[in-house]
């Protein structure tokens, strides 16, 4: 039985390690190659004459560092928030999972 | 389709919170205790790879651009109460660290692609398995995903064109601007959604026997299906 717990949480780390790494790619590619943006929204706004504005500064506004003007710096931080994002749904979902499981 | 602040007028932006947070309530409450172990890394997974799926700006129609919502496949594969938290932790990290949608409209995004893009492609798939008695699995899995797109997209417009103080254009031509470039998100929201699941049930159908929605299709309930699809890759 603990042959087959250790079986499948191993299984699961191989799993979630090629997950992160295709996410990284996507990263990569969407920073890199499909970076460019114009969503149906903004430009239905634009051309109705509607702007929008932004109440809460964003430490990271257009997914950039501020100052730092780099496509690369993008990726990485691109990267580092999906590790975030990762990390924190880990901590949202353990939170929730049945009493007396542990992953 | 992420709403920024100045767009929606303020009853709308406080009814579409005020929604939300009946949704965000529910569905905490549902896997509350409940959440299956093997289910928290691909939660933790599948919100990071949609998240960075979303960055992917493809070009479509008139010159404008589009992603994946990701919302179909996180309802289909994690069940909408999951489904939801995920999408909800995904856009509320967009919106504070990135300003990618509007606090004020935070409620109405997290309401059209995390209520909306969400619950429906769950629900109509558990529909349309009654319908069918577990034939045309994948077409139904297309038309969920493609009607999950579309739906987030009116609704996204309907918010807009009741905001006619703020917006000021009215519903038709919020609803229609939204719907028309959406239909194409959603039909290829609807082929990745369909080569996700299908390639998770060649090499991992163990990952999808945990999803409350689809282990509750009659597809999924005759194991043989389930086994015949991994034994064939």
């Amino acid at each position: 039985m603990k042959g087959k717990e250790d079986f499948v949480n191993n299984l699961n780390r191989k799993t979630v390690a090629i997950g992160l790494a295709v996410a990284a790619v996507f990263v990569v590619v969407g920073n890199l190659v499909f970076s460019y943006a114009l969503e149906t929204l903004d430009v239905q706004a634009e051309r109705l004459g509607v702007s929008g504005e932004s109440i809460l500064d964003a430490p990271f506004p257009e997914y950039t560092i501020p100052g730092f003007d780099n496509a690369w710096g993008s990726v990485l931080l691109g990267i580092a928030s999906m590790l975030l994002i990762f990390t924190v749904t880990l901590v949202v979902a353990n939170l929730l999972k049945k009493k007396g499981q542990d992953s | 389709m992420h709403i920024p602040d100045g767009f929606l007028s303020l009853p709308i932006a406080i009814a579409a919170f005020a929604t939300t947070i009946v949704f965000w309530i529910i569905s905490f409450r549902k896997l509350k205790n409940s959440l299956d172990e093997r289910q928290v890394p691909i939660m933790g997974l599948l919100t990071a790879l949609f998240f960075a799926a979303q960055m992917i700006n493809y070009p479509i129609l008139g010159g404008t651009t589009a992603h994946l919502l990701g919302g179909a496949s996180l309802g289909i594969i994690l069940g909408p109460y999951a489904g939801c938290v995920s999408m909800s932790i995904i856009l509320v990290l967009q919106c504070f660290l990135f300003g990618d949608g509007g606090i004020t409209a935070l409620g109405a995004n997290v309401f059209n692609m995390g209520v909306v893009g969400v619950f429906v492609p769950a629900l109509l798939i558990l529909a349309f398995n009654k319908v069918t008695k577990g034939r045309g699995l994948f077409a139904w899995i297309f038309i969920s995903a493609f009607a999950s797109d579309v739906l987030s997209a009116i609704f996204a417009g309907v918010e807009l064109g009741f905001s006619v103080p703020t917006f000021h254009y009215g519903l038709n031509i919020a609803v229609s601007a939204m719907v028309i470039n959406h239909s194409v998100i959603g039909v290829i929201e609807g082929i990745v959604t369909v080569v996700l699941i299908a390639t998770l049930l060649k090499l991992r159908p163990d990952v999808l026997s945990k999803s409350p929605t689809l282990k509750a299709l009659q597809f999924f309930q005759a194991s043989n299906n389930v086994e015949q699809w991994s034994a064939s890759s």
